[in-house]
């Protein structure tokens, strides 16, 4: 079966982030024999007076396949973990989905959507959840996370929100690379111009400092604008963290 | 311009004033980078990417203050 894991508000200024928190629940569930994870996503939430975040707001989700006979030991073991390793202060919150009991509705997709515009309820959350059958705990704090947990895997599910946890790795930073290359990267789903445009696989793309991918109609899209500053018929660029802080 | 996180703090630097976080965050004894999952600024010492920073709608503040 395939489940997402979203967790949110488990960190403190000083503490390791929430992204690292879901990237050793993935490994964990990984390395147990659970199944196989999938990239992580970093969701962007509402940041307003109302609602206690400690610096941006954001909630971690990922997806995996797992054997239905393991879906109890992986959310105890994400039960337990948030519990142990969330910063003192946070208000930590865990949401498991199971992608293909979730009703067809897309109450939880529009629930996340309504989350980057609207202050919710923790009541609101758990009402939700217990109607679509989600997983929805609290491991400390005032446990609000919950929110964001369940809005981090409603965003996931809906595919076009989001930018994907990490960086691309390249033999030679800085250099031009096919997008016919970019393309047969089993990190790169697409390759997309930032405004629509065509990009063909014959065309080059200069790769910036931080290559990273977002999250769009579900899959990893490499973004990239025209290149601007040289004239070595290298057509693209890739997008500055300033281009993608929208995602 | 501001000179300072205590600066910041109190001019309550804009959601895209990427020039001007850049220079607050040089004159800044405590930057510290945040993950880079959570950095926006291509600058890499920038003060919308420091682990001390707090994003509202409109602005950001400093937390070490």
């Amino acid at each position: 079966m395939q489940i997402l894991i979203s967790i949110d508000d488990t960190d403190n200024l000083e503490s390791p982030g929430t992204g690292a928190l879901a990237s050793r629940i993935a490994v964990d569930l990984e390395d147990n024999g659970w199944g196989t994870s999938s990239f992580i996503t970093r969701h962007q939430l509402l940041v307003h007076p109302d609602i206690p975040y400690t610096s941006h707001n954001s909630a971690m989700c990922f997806q995996a396949r797992i054997e239905p006979q393991s879906l109890e030991q992986v959310i105890s073991h994400a039960a337990e973990f948030l519990t142990r390793e969330s910063a003192p202060g946070s208000d930590p919150g865990l949401c498991v989905a199971v992608i293909d009991r979730l009703p067809e509705s897309g109450e939880i997709i529009q629930y996340g959507r309504t989350a980057k515009e609207s202050v919710l309820t923790k009541e609101s959350a758990y009402e939700l959840a217990r109607r679509l059958g989600v997983h929805l705990s609290e491991h400390g704090g005032t446990g609000l996370g919950v929110i964001g947990a369940l809005a981090g895997a409603g965003l996931r599910l809906g595919g076009n929100d989001g930018r994907l946890k990490g960086q691309l790795a390249f033999a030679e930073p800085g250099g031009a690379v096919s997008v016919a290359a970019l393309r047969d990267r089993e990190d790169i789903d697409e390759v997309r111009a930032l405004d629509g445009s065509s990009v063909e696989n014959r065309d080059m793309v200069r790769l910036g400092d931080k290559v990273k991918t977002v999250l769009l109609d579900g899959r990893a899209i490499l973004l990239v604008v025209p290149a601007v500053g040289q004239s070595d018929g290298v057509r693209w660029q890739t997008c500055s963290r300033q281009q993608l802080k929208e995602y | 311009m501001i000179a300072s996180a205590t600066a910041l703090q109190e001019s309550a630097l804009g959601i895209d004033d990427w020039a001007e976080a850049a220079r607050i965050a040089a004159a800044c004894g405590s930057f510290h980078p945040d993950e880079e999952d959570e950095q926006v600024a291509d600058e890499p010492c920038s003060c919308y990417n420091c682990r001390y920073r707090r994003w509202t709608a409109a602005a950001i503040s400093c937390c070490r203050r």
